[in-house]
């Protein structure tokens, strides 16, 4: 490949890669008195600090298209830290505008049209009246038939997915509370972890019902904060101060059912839509099988959702998750470690951008008690439902 | 008056008629739910509205013991569910399970109809064991 060092651009047709180069997160709490717009400046700031990077040198901004346009619109960020952009983009929203970020970061780059890419993501939801559950008024199905019989919040819907498949594959709430326990250890290994009080299966099962068979632990904290991460090509990553981290692939795949249709009406209920589609896309353009995985930040809104998408991304196959879990384990030390921070279940519920944060830390080798073993290729799976994005990040091998 | 969703209104308008009717595409002879302009099987826009006999099968069920949202609040707890219809293939409906403790619910079980109104009066289907 013909080197493009110094170049201010990709003016090759060589592709080039990426890597994530500067990370950074406010500290997960419930209620900030900060608000959402104070909180997105520290996180970008702590970014660019963490690349050893000035704001002049961003060129582009990504966010996802739906919830920061309404709360930190991009421009807003770009005035406060005066970056003069030449690209903007906005993709899905939520987790997989998260975890594909460095999809559209890598096209833009590889078109010429950017060098370095800022993306940030945060929520208030923790401050927010109606929280998360308002998010979805934006849906008028929903508003119509589902929120006037009581039917009008996350958990809910997720618990009548849990309920099925217990009938259908003999799931039992220890297997739930395997997940969750599995979670809340990883998050007691880090400092910075909102949920900290340790659990057993008898705590689990002490915890208050939400909605049946879904406890308090099955549910996903809810937070206030915001998480940035920059990207740049790997040629310019190397001359950065932290070891880069390559983006491997980055995949977003959806199916055709819109956001009022989708919790009820797919015929196969179970299936994460998407979520094969995008693995098989981006272990294709990794040149790796999900084999090759050594560890997953997966996108845990519940515990049963951890549990879809082990099937529905090819770790296991439909109903074997429970035992996968058992069996194989998905603790640090276990055959797959999944949300080595404690995931939205219990280290931070920013929708999936701590989870990519997460992934940097264990591939830089700087997860302190959390660190995997064995960190080489780590799995970022983002879920907004039908969306679903898998980011394959790496270890810069060169 | 701008109304967002006309194709809602005949369900309701329905159910105060005390009939349970569903969106039925005319070309590919498939029930969708929910209402929309085109049918989301075969994209055709030749709709319309057929009735079913009112009795279900709980698909899945949840019993809500949480408050989540300060505009809709309840007496808790309450069952929502997940309702299949043999001669609806294809639709499943959200409604409430009334009259009935939650333990006695299986997956499966066959449930039938009531018409009734929310609180504001907005016509409303529920249903019971049969």
């Amino acid at each position: 490949m013909r080197s493009v060092r110094g170049s201010a651009i990709n003016d090759t047709n060589i592709p080039m890669d990426i890597a994530i180069v500067g990370v950074g997160q406010t500290t997960p709490v419930r209620r900030s008195h900060k608000g959402i717009r104070q909180l997105a400046i520290e996180a970008v700031q702590l970014a660019l600090d963490d690349a050893g990077m000035a704001a002049s040198e961003v060129d582009a901004i990504i966010t996802d298209g739906v919830i920061m346009p309404h709360t930190v619109p991009r421009e807003f960020i770009a005035a406060q830290f005066g970056i003069e952009r030449r690209f903007d983009g906005g993709n899905s929203f939520g987790g997989v505008g998260v975890a594909c970020a460095p999809e559209l970061a890598k096209l833009a780059i590889n078109a010429g049209k950017a060098r370095t890419v800022l993306f940030y993501f945060g929520v208030d939801w923790g401050s927010r009246a109606s929280g998360p559950y308002g998010f979805h008024d934006m849906y008028p199905a929903k508003m119509a038939f589902e929120k006037p019989y009581g039917f009008n919040a996350q958990p809910s819907y997720f618990a009548l997915w849990a309920r099925r498949y217990m009938h259908e594959y003999g799931m039992t709430d220890a297997d739930l509370a395997a997940v969750a326990i599995s979670h809340r250890d990883n998050a007691l290994l880090h400092p910075a972890a909102q949920a900290r009080t340790p659990m057993t299966l008898e705590s689990y099962r002490a915890a208050r019902m939400i909605a049946s068979p879904l406890r308090v632990p099955d549910c996903c904290l809810i937070s206030d904060g915001v998480g940035a991460f920059i990207m740049t090509s790997v040629e310019r990553a190397r001359d950065l101060r932290q070891p880069p981290v390559r983006v491997l692939a980055s995949s977003f795949a959806s199916e055709p059912f819109s956001g009022d249709d989708i919790f009820t009406q797919q015929p196969e209920i179970f299936r994460v839509t998407g979520a094969h589609s995008a693995c098989q896309r981006a272990l294709r353009e990794a040149g790796i099988t999900i084999a090759d995985v050594d560890f997953a930040e997966l996108y845990d809104c519940f515990t049963i959702s951890v549990l879809m998408q082990l099937e529905d991304l090819g770790f296991c196959a439909r109903g074997e998750s429970p035992a996968f879990v058992r069996e194989r384990g998905i603790g640090i030390h276990g055959g797959l470690p999944v949300n080595t921070h404690g995931g939205l279940l219990s280290y931070s519920y920013l929708l999936g951008v701590e989870h990519v944060i997460e992934a940097v830390r264990q591939l830089r080798g700087a997860a302190g008690a959390a660190q995997v073993s064995k960190a080489d290729i780590g799995l970022v799976g983002g879920w907004s439902i039908p969306d679903y994005g898998v980011l394959l990040l790496g270890k810069d091998q060169r | 008056m701008v109304v967002d969703n006309p194709e809602f209104e005949p369900h309701f308008s329905h159910l105060a008629a005390g009939r349970l009717c569903f969106p039925y595409c005319m070309k590919c002879a498939r029930f969708h739910w929910y209402p929309m302009p085109l049918c989301p099987h075969c994209q055709s826009a030749d709709l319309a509205w057929r009735e079913v006999a009112g009795r279900g099968t709980l698909y899945s069920w949840t019993e809500i013991h949480h408050a989540f949202d300060a505009r809709y609040t309840g007496p808790l707890p309450y069952i929502v569910a997940l309702i299949d219809f043999a001669d609806a293939p294809g639709v499943r409906l959200v409604s409430n399970i009334v009259d009935v403790a939650a333990e006695t619910l299986t997956i499966n079980m066959p449930v039938g109809a009531h018409f009734g109104h929310a609180a504001d009066g907005k016509p409303q289907v529920t249903f019971r064991p049969l």
